[in-house]
C-alpha cells in the first residue's frame, strides 16, 4: 500500500492513522489500512438467491471463494447504477474472505489519531453502529469505517470459528 | 528391521482389539486361529531376526492360547488379562528396539512362568509369590536397570493385575499412588533416610504379598498408602526430575549406539501439506476442465493424444491425493473394545460393542475431529445408557446389553449410527432438568414432542447424570459432542424409547473433497447438483414423452407409472420464470434422491456434468438449506451447490406457497397445525372434509320436510326458515331414508348443508397441499393417507344469502389485515370473513406485513394470532386500528392492548366483533 505525502510528516508514525479513502454514495469513508488485506476489482460476480440482502453474491478471487458484501445495501443507500461493478475491498475474517463493495476507491491517508471525533449522537443508528468516528478533512468529512461491524454478523462469526 | 517393528506393532494393535472380542466369543474358532496365527508369525521372525526375549514371551503366549485353541483351557477373563499382559511386554521391549536398535537386555522369566503356569491350569494368581522373589533387572519405564531394593512399574503392576479379579476393582485406586513410592521412595538420589511415616520397599513387597484374593484384606493396604499420600506426592516430583535425567542419558545410548533403527515405512505428512496438495491438484483438475471443454469442439488429432495422456493422469493424481485423506472410519473405532472392556470391568455392566461398516472411508481431518466424540458417545452409551445386568434381568432384557456402532454412505455425506439397548433417555428428567436450566417454559413443556424434550440434551452444560461417575457425566457431555459436529458441518439427533434404548445419528458432510456433479441452469444462473444425489434426468416439453401435468396447481409428472412430485428451481430460489408447460417450450427434470424420496427439480436445461470442489459456505449462507456449498468452475466462475435435501425442505415451504419465516409464529402454528375434520360424501364418491370447528350441529331431516319456496329448498327448523343448499350438484334423496345436513348459526340465522352421508370425524395435522380455482372448495390436503377435498363453507354460506337479504348496504367494502403464521388458519378465516362482506388481504409473516404496510395500505382492522398482533402493535404499524385476535386459547392469551381475544372455533363471534367495532352501519 503506497502512502501519500501530507502536512504532517513531523509527527511519529504511532499518533498518526492510516486510511484507505473509499467513496459509497455521496459520502467519503476511511477505512483503516492494517484491516484491508487488498484492493480488487470485483469480476462476475455470482448472486445467490435466497441469501441476505447485504451479501452482493460470490466470487473468485485467484481460486479462493469471496463474499462480496454490498457497502451501499449495509448503509441504507440506494443501489449503484447496473453497470457500475464498483471497487472491493478485501478483508480477511477467520478462514474468511471478504469483498466490501465500495462505490471507488482512493488513496492513502493519513490523519493524526487524536483529530478523531466521535460520531455526532444524531446520526442514523444505523451508521453510528458501522462508523468509529469522522476525521475534519479541508474540505469535507472522513467517516472511518468499522470494517468488522460492515462485514456483519457472518464476519464476526468466521473470526470466532 | 523397520518394517517388522511397523507389522508386529500393527499385528499387536489387532490382537488386542481381538483378544477382547475373542474373550467375548470363547467359541470362535475363526478368532482365536486369527490371534494364534499372528503372535505366531511375530514368534517367527523374532527367531529369524535373532531376538530372543521377544520370542521367548511370544512363545508363551503362543502356547497359552494353543491350550485353548486345544480346547484344553477354557478362556476367562484372568487368562486374557494375562495374555493382554504378554502382548504389553511385546510392544515394551519393541519400543526399546525402535529406539535403540537392539533388545534391550531383561528378564521374562516372570511372566513366562506366569503363562507357561496357566498353560498347565493353573490360575494366575499362584504366580503371585514369584514377583518379590525374582525381580526384573530393567525396568522400561525407568529405562536403566534396577538398582538393589527397587521393584519396577511393570512388575508391581502384575502384581496387581494378576490377582483374583474379584479384588481387582477395589484394588485399583491403590495401584496408583503405589507406583509413585514404589519409584521414588528408593531412589538413592533422595540421599536420605526413609521419613516418619514413609515406608519401605520391604514392607510394600510384603503388603503386596500378603494382598491375597481376599477383599477384606484390601482395605488396610489402602490405608496404609493414604498416609502417605502428602510426602509421595512430594517424592513423585522428585521421581520425575529423576526420570527427565535418565531420559537424556537413554537419548545418548541411542546415539551413541548402532545408530538406532527408526521406523520407516510410513512418512507422517503436516494436514496443510496434504490441504496445499489437495488444492493444487483441484486447480489441476480444473485446467484439466478447462482444456477439455476448449478441446471438444475442434477436431486437433494431434493435440488430442497428449491431452488424453494428461486426462489420465491427472485423474490417477487426484485419486492418489484424495486415498492420502481417505481413511477407513474403523481406525477411530479400533480403540473402543479396549474402552469398552474396561468399563464393564470397572462398572460390573456386560457389554456386547457391535461395529459395523469398518471400512466407510472418510476424510482424514474429519475421522480425526469426529473421533473423540464418539468415544465419548459410546462411553455415554456403556455408562448411562445400559443398566445393570441385574436391572436388565428385571426388565425382562438379555443380561448383556448391546452397543452397536454403524456407518455407512448417503448421498455425499456420512451417517454414523450409535444405538444402546438400554434403558432410553429419561423424559421427565431431561423435562426437569430443562426447566431448571431456563431453557423452556412448563407450557412449551407440555406441548412439546418427546424427541424434541430429548434434544434438550444438546444443550450446553446439559447433564442428567445423578452421580459423577469417572467415566463421563460432568456437564460437559452431549453439548461439546454436538459442538464439535456442527463445527464440521455434521448434525446431530437422537431418537429414544423409555426402556428399549436410545439411537443417536451423525451426519457428516464429506467437504474439501471432489464430487462430480450435474451442471444445471436456471434463469441465467448457473447451479451444481451432486451426481450422487441424481438418479435421472428427464427432458420434458416439446417433442418428449413427458410432459408436466398439473394436479390443482401442484406440478407431478408420471415417471414409470408413478407420480412424482415436481418443484420449480425458479419458486424454489424465487427466480425467473417457472416452467409454464407451453407446447414449445422445453426444460429438463433433475429426479433427485432427497432423503429417500423421488423430487423431480424442474430445470431451464442441462448444461454439463464437471468435477467441482466443494468449497465450505460462507456463514453468511449457511442459513440458506437449499445450497450445501460452492465452488470454481473450470472457466473460474462461482456457482452454488444446491442440496438436494435442503431443497426438499424448501419444496414444503414451497408447496405451501405462504409458509411463515417467523420463527416464533411457527411455533405457534406448529401446534394448533392439528384440526378435527369432518369427513363427509357429497356430489361424488370421494371424502370431503369440513373443519368441525365451523360446524354447529348435525342434524338429520326427513326428506319430506325439505320444501322448496322460490326456487330454493328450505326445512323448518327451531321455527325457523332454514336454507339448504347442497354440497355437490344436487340433493339425491334417498325414499325413508333421512338427509343429514350440517347446520351453521351465524348472528341468529341458520343455514344447512345437505350431505350424501357423514364419514367419519378425524383428528389430522391438515398441510394444505394445493389450493382449489373450484367453487365450494378451498383446496386438497391429505387426511387419512387420502388427498381430500376440503369444502369451502363460506362459498356455500354466500350462496345461500343469494338473493336473500342484502347484508350491507355500505357503498365501501371494509379492509381487514388477516396476519396468522398458521396457512390453513389463514385459508379458513379469510374467506369467512369475504362471505361476511369484507375485503381481506391474508399474510403469513412480518415480512409480508412490512412490504404491506411499506406500500402504504390501509385497513379497517387487523385480524391474527396474538403473536403477529403483538409484533404489529411493537412496531407501531396501524395503531390507530382495532386488533381482533384470533386464537385456540383465548383464555391464555394476554388481551392487553388487543380490541377483542375470540376463540378460532367461533366465526359468529368474530364476524359480530368485526361488525361491532367497525363504524358501518349495520345491516340486519
Amino acid at each position: 500500500m503506497t502512502t501519500t505525502h501530507d502536512d504532517n510528516s513531523e509527527l511519529s508514525a504511532e499518533s498518526m492513522n492510516e486510511y484507505v479513502s473509499v467513496r459509497i454514495g455521496d459520502q467519503l469513508f476511511g477505512a483503516p489500512v492494517d484491516a484491508i488485506r487488498e484492493v480488487f476489482a470485483p469480476q462476475s460476480v455470482t448472486s445467490v438467491p435466497l441469501a441476505p440482502n447485504e451479501v452482493a453474491g460470490l466470487l473468485n478471487l485467484r481460486g479462493r471463494i469471496v463474499t462480496a458484501i454490498d457497502a451501499r445495501r449495509r448503509l441504507g443507500l440506494p443501489p449503484r447504477e447496473a453497470d457500475d461493478a464498483g471497487m472491493a475491498l478485501g478483508v480477511e475474517r477467520g478462514s474468511e474472505i471478504f469483498g466490501l463493495i465500495v462505490d471507488s476507491v482512493g488513496e492513502v491517508l493519513r490523519r493524526p489519531r487524536a483529530e478523531l471525533e466521535p460520531v455526532p449522537a444524531h446520526v442514523d443508528p444505523t451508521w453510528r453502529s458501522m462508523v468509529k468516528g469522522v476525521h475534519r478533512l479541508d474540505k469535507e468529512l472522513l467517516a472511518v469505517l468499522d470494517v468488522s461491524a460492515v462485514i456483519g454478523t457472518a464476519g464476526a462469526k468466521a473470526e470466532a470459528a | 528391521m523397520s518394517e517388522f517393528l511397523t507389522e508386529t506393532a500393527e499385528s499387536l494393535d489387532v490382537i488386542d482389539s481381538e483378544l477382547v472380542r475373542f474373550e467375548n466369543n470363547p467359541e470362535d474358532r475363526a478368532i482365536l486361529d486369527n490371534i494364534f496365527r499372528l503372535l505366531h508369525t511375530i514368534k517367527g521372525t523374532c527367531g529369524f531376526l535373532g531376538l530372543p526375549r521377544l520370542e521367548a514371551v511370544a512363545h508363551a503366549g503362543e502356547t497359552l492360547l494353543g491350550k485353548f485353541r486345544d480346547g484344553e483351557l477354557s478362556v476367562s477373563p484372568p487368562m486374557v488379562t494375562l495374555v493382554l499382559q504378554a502382548i504389553d511386554q511385546i510392544k515394551v521391549v519393541l519400543e526399546a528396539l525402535e529406539n535403540t536398535g537392539v533388545e534391550p537386555a531383561g528378564d521374562d522369566s516372570e511372566l513366562i512362568g506366569r503363562l507357561e503356569d496357566a498353560s498347565m491350569g493353573r490360575l494366575p494368581e499362584q504366580a503371585d509369590e514369584n514377583v518379590p522373589q525374582q525381580p526384573e533387572n530393567w525396568d522400561s519405564d525407568l529405562g536403566r536397570e534396577l538398582r538393589p531394593g527397587e521393584v519396577s512399574l511393570a512388575d508391581l503392576e502384575a502384581a496387581f493385575n494378576g490377582t483374583d479379579p474379584e479384588v481387582e476393582t477395589g484394588a485399583e485406586p491403590v495401584a496408583e499412588p503405589v507406583q509413585h513410592i514404589g519409584v521414588g521412595e528408593f531412589d538413592p538420589a533422595l540421599g536420605r533416610e526413609l521419613r516418619p511415616g514413609e515406608v519401605s520397599a520391604a514392607e510394600l513387597e510384603a503388603a503386596f504379598a500378603d494382598a491375597e484374593p481376599d477383599p477384606t484384606v484390601a482395605p488396610p493396604t489402602t490405608e496404609l498408602i493414604t498416609k502417605d499420600m502428602s510426602q509421595a506426592e512430594a517424592l513423585a516430583t522428585a521421581m520425575a526430575e529423576l526420570k527427565g535425567g535418565d531420559d537424556a542419558v537413554a537419548g545418548d545410548d541411542a546415539v551413541a549406539g548402532e545408530g538406532g533403527v527408526k521406523v520407516q515405512q510410513t512418512v507422517r505428512v503436516g494436514v496443510d501439506v496434504l490441504e496445499a496438495l489437495m488444492t493444487t491438484v483441484s486447480e489441476l483438475v480444473l485446467t484439466r476442465n478447462q482444456l477439455m471443454q476448449t478441446i471438444r469442439g475442434l477436431e486437433d488429432e494431434e493435440l488430442k493424444g497428449p491431452l488424453q495422456r494428461l486426462s489420465a493422469v491427472t485423474g490417477e493424481l487426484q485419486d492418489g491425493v484424495m486415498k492420502t485423506r481417505m481413511q477407513p472410519i474403523g481406525d477411530a473405532w479400533r480403540k473402543l473394545p479396549r474402552i469398552i472392556r474396561d468399563v464393564s470391568t470397572d462398572l460390573g455392566k456386560k457389554i456386547e460393542l457391535v461395529m459395523e461398516g469398518n471400512e466407510t472411508e472418510l476424510d482424514r481431518q474429519v475421522l480425526e475431529l469426529i473421533k473423540d466424540p464418539l468415544t465419548h458417545m459410546v462411553r455415554n452409551s456403556a455408562d448411562h445408557g445400559l443398566e445393570m445386568p441385574a436391572d436388565r434381568v428385571k426388565a425382562g432384557k438379555a443380561e448383556k446389553g448391546t452397543i452397536k456402532l454403524s456407518a455407512y454412505h448417503e448421498g455425499g455425506h456420512i451417517i454414523i449410527a450409535i444405538s444402546d439397548d438400554g434403558m432410553g433417555l429419561n423424559t421427565a428428567r431431561i423435562g426437569e432438568k430443562a426447566l431448571e436450566k431456563g431453557l423452556t417454559t412448563h407450557e412449551e413443556l407440555e406441548r412439546m414432542p418427546e424427541q424434541q424434550i430429548h434434544r434438550f440434551i444438546f444443550a450446553p452444560g446439559f447433564s442428567t447424570a445423578e452421580k459423577v461417575t469417572n467415566l463421563s457425566g460432568r456437564g460437559v457431555g452431549m453439548d461439546v459432542v454436538r459442538t464439535n459436529i456442527e463445527q464440521i458441518g455434521g448434525v446431530i439427533d437422537v431418537t429414544s424409547t423409555a426402556g428399549k434404548g436410545s439411537h443417536f445419528s451423525i451426519k457428516i458432510p464429506l467437504t474439501l473433497a471432489i464430487v462430480s456433479a450435474l451442471i444445471v441452469g436456471c434463469d441465467e444462473q448457473r447451479f451444481a447438483i451432486p451426481q450422487l444425489a441424481v438418479r435421472e434426468l428427464v427432458r420434458v416439453g416439446a417433442g418428449s414423452e413427458h410432459t408436466v401435468e398439473n394436479l390443482n396447481g401442484a406440478r407431478v409428472m408420471r415417471l414409470r407409472d408413478r407420480l412424482m412430485p415436481l418443484v420449480d428451481l425458479h419458486d424454489v430460489l424465487g427466480v425467473g420464470e417457472a416452467y409454464n408447460g407451453q407446447e414449445d417450450e422445453t426444460g429438463f427434470v433433475v429426479v433427485l434422491d432427497a432423503g429417500g424420496r423421488n423430487v423431480g427439480l424442474v430445470v431451464d436445461n442441462v448444461l454439463d456434468t464437471e468435477e467441482i470442489v466443494v468449497k465450505p459456505l460462507s456463514d453468511s449462507l449457511r442459513g440458506v438449506h437449499a445450497y450445501s456449498g460452492a465452488t470454481i468452475l473450470g472457466d473460474g466462475s462461482v456457482i452454488m451447490i444446491l442440496d438436494p435435501n435442503g431443497l426438499a425442505g424448501e419444496i414444503v415451504t414451497a408447496l405451501d406457497e405462504e409458509a411463515s419465516m417467523e420463527a416464533s409464529a411457527a411455533k405457534a402454528a406448529e401446534a394448533t397445525n392439528t384440526q378435527r375434520l369432518l369427513l363427509v360424501r357429497a356430489g361424488g364418491s370421494e371424502p370431503k372434509a369440513v373443519p368441525l370447528a365451523l360446524v354447529t350441529r348435525l342434524e338429520e331431516f326427513n326428506p319430506d320436510t325439505i320444501e322448496s319456496t322460490n326456487g330454493r329448498l328450505v326445512v323448518q327448523y327451531r321455527g325457523r326458515l332454514m336454507p339448504i343448499v347442497p354440497i355437490g350438484s344436487e340433493i339425491r334423496t334417498v325414499e325413508g331414508q333421512r338427509q343429514p345436513v350440517l347446520v351453521f348459526a351465524e348472528n341468529h340465522t341458520s343455514i344447512g348443508l345437505a350431505v350424501d352421508e357423514i364419514v367419519d370425524v378425524v383428528e389430522e395435522r391438515v398441510d394444505m397441499q394445493m389450493s382449489s380455482d373450484k367453487q365450494g372448495i378451498i383446496g386438497s390436503a391429505i387426511i387419512k393417507g387420502k388427498a381430500t377435498d376440503v369444502v369451502d363453507i363460506a362459498w356455500y354460506l354466500d350462496q345461500s344469502r343469494a338473493g336473500n337479504i342484502q347484508r350491507r348496504t355500505s357503498n365501501r367494502r371494509r379492509r381487514i389485515l388477516l396476519v396468522d403464521a398458521d396457512a390453513f388458519a389463514r385459508r379458513m378465516i379469510a374467506p369467512l370473513l369475504a362471505a361476511a362482506g369484507y375485503d381481506v388481504t391474508p399474510t403469513g409473516g412480518m415480512h409480508e406485513v412490512h412490504a404491506i404496510a411499506e406500500a402504504g395500505e390501509q385497513f379497517d382492522a387487523v385480524v391474527g394470532d396474538p403473536t403477529a398482533l403483538s409484533r404489529i402493535r411493537q412496531e407501531g404499524l396501524w395503531s390507530t386500528l382495532p386488533t381482533l385476535a384470533v386464537t385456540d386459547w383465548p383464555e391464555d392469551t394476554q388481551s392487553e392492548g388487543l380490541t377483542a381475544v375470540l376463540p378460532r372455533s367461533d366465526r359468529g363471534a368474530l364476524i359480530a366483533a368485526l361488525d361491532s367495532v367497525s363504524q358501518e352501519e349495520k345491516v340486519a
